[in-house]
């Protein structure tokens, strides 16, 4: 059901929006998220995407390894150079067809948090996205990135958490 | 090639399967939807909702529904692909196929084309369709390795093809309860809203000898599909295997 429903998700957001996947047709590419057991190979075909378990064990074009809180901040529209360079993510095959990728997921609607909280029974994902998205939030209208506001949250939670974002309102 | 099969529990010359299994259809094609309903309990129409959300069909495709009997997929098909996609129902029971039109202009239905065919000799070109699907229907081909070639023939490159089938229950305590409906109560339920006990009780037979999930997944990788995986529906009495042909 996990993959299913980033399926029709993606292939809803394609079909509303005419999009052209001809630079990603044809290609095999995985996420990989360690800590919960998680691997999703996205398969472009016929102007659609596939998401399978590749038990078949075809050849991957681009294989893309994360931490659980990076493959949510890609849903939420983190730029995959910004967390490799932040040694968050590793990536094997070219950088630009798996951002090509995460852009369409970013893009989609698919609540991630509610999906990976339900595929690994953990609400830790809820609260990780909940960050992300204020986060991101806060980073709109300015011209820092996504990786430099959080790094002014962390260092802000670490050091003031009453001036949080993330625990604005909450105390 | 093997010169007897089974037709249900009984050993049959592989050229009578065809002609007894038609004998089957024959009789049902009537309450065919009844049965299901009153067999299933209605969850037939869940399993099959959930085949056409896995069917990744959107509007201009092509989709060919084999053995489609009454067009319960049929109908969700044509609502998917809109006016500029095309959706062909095929049977080779014409009782079956007459059916199926009743039920299409019950709902209002009237561009779904119907074809008579052999799934094991479509005629239809090759590379044609985006999506294949056959819903109880694969349990009752001969020869199924042929009927797989052929669906892989006729699907595009990027195609999808559906199989749900009765399948191999996984949990033991389940198999023992479904055991009993199946041999004692559904040939019973033939009998009174069907009268038709023989028809129902080569039903029950036909899904035992039917192949379980991980064999259906091996032959239809056999057949040339690239990708195959399976999904097991209430526990395993039913499994919708799904193909991608790359």
């Amino acid at each position: 059901m996990f993959r299913l429903t980033i399926e029709k998700s993606l292939n809803h957001l394609i079909n509303a929006n005419n999009i052209d996947l001809n630079h990603i047709d044809n290609k095999i590419v995985s996420f990989r998220v360690d800590e919960i057991d998680l691997t999703l190979f996205f398969l472009c075909l016929n102007s659609r995407i596939f998401v399978i378990d590749n038990q078949q064990n075809k050849k991957v074009d681009v294989s893309v390894t994360l931490t659980k809180s990076s493959f949510v901040a890609i849903f939420n529209g983190a730029s995959l150079e910004e967390l490799v360079e932040n040694d968050e993510i590793e990536i094997n095959g070219s950088v630009n067809t798996a951002q090509q990728l995460a852009n369409l997921l970013s893009s989609s609607s698919i609540d991630i948090e509610e999906l990976i909280s339900q595929y690994a029974g953990d609400i830790v994902a809820h609260q990780i996205g909940r960050a992300f998205r204020q986060i991101k939030k806060a980073s709109v209208g300015n011209n820092d990135s996504i990786i430099n506001t959080i790094k002014d949250e962390i260092n802000t939670v670490l050091i003031a958490p009453s001036r949080s974002k993330i625990f604005k309102g909450r105390a | 090639m093997a010169k007897t099969t089974h037709f249900g529990y009984k050993e049959v010359d592989v050229e009578k399967k065809q002609g007894l299994v038609k004998g089957v259809f024959d009789s049902v094609a009537g309450k065919y939807d009844l049965m299901n309903d009153v067999m299933s309990m209605g969850t037939h129409r869940l399993w099959k909702n959930y085949t056409i959300a896995s069917s990744n069909v959107k509007e201009g495709d092509h989709v060919l529904d084999i053995a489609g009997g009454t067009g319960d997929l049929a109908i969700k098909f044509r609502k998917k692909v809109g006016p500029e996609g095309k959706v062909i129902l095929s049977d080779i029971n014409d009782s079956m196929l007459l059916e199926g039109r009743k039920n299409l202009l019950n709902h209002g239905v009237i561009d779904v084309d119907f074809v008579q065919a052999n799934a094991e000799s479509l005629p239809f070109e090759d590379n044609f369709f985006d999506c294949v699907s056959i819903a109880f229907g694969l349990r009752n081909v001969t020869h199924k390795d042929a009927a797989l070639k052929q669906m892989h023939r006729v699907l595009k490159k990027g195609g999808t093809l559906l199989i749900l089938e009765f399948s191999k229950v996984e949990n033991k305590t389940l198999e023992k309860i479904y055991d009993l409906y199946s041999f004692n109560l559904i040939p019973k339920f033939g009998e009174f809203f069907a009268n038709d006990e023989d028809s129902y009780q080569y039903l029950a037979e036909s899904i035992r000898k039917h192949p379980n999930q991980e064999t259906l997944k091996n032959m239809v990788l056999d057949a040339g599909f690239e990708f195959c995986e399976y999904h097991n529906l209430t526990g395993g009495i039913v499994a919708l295997h799904k193909a991608i042909k790359a």
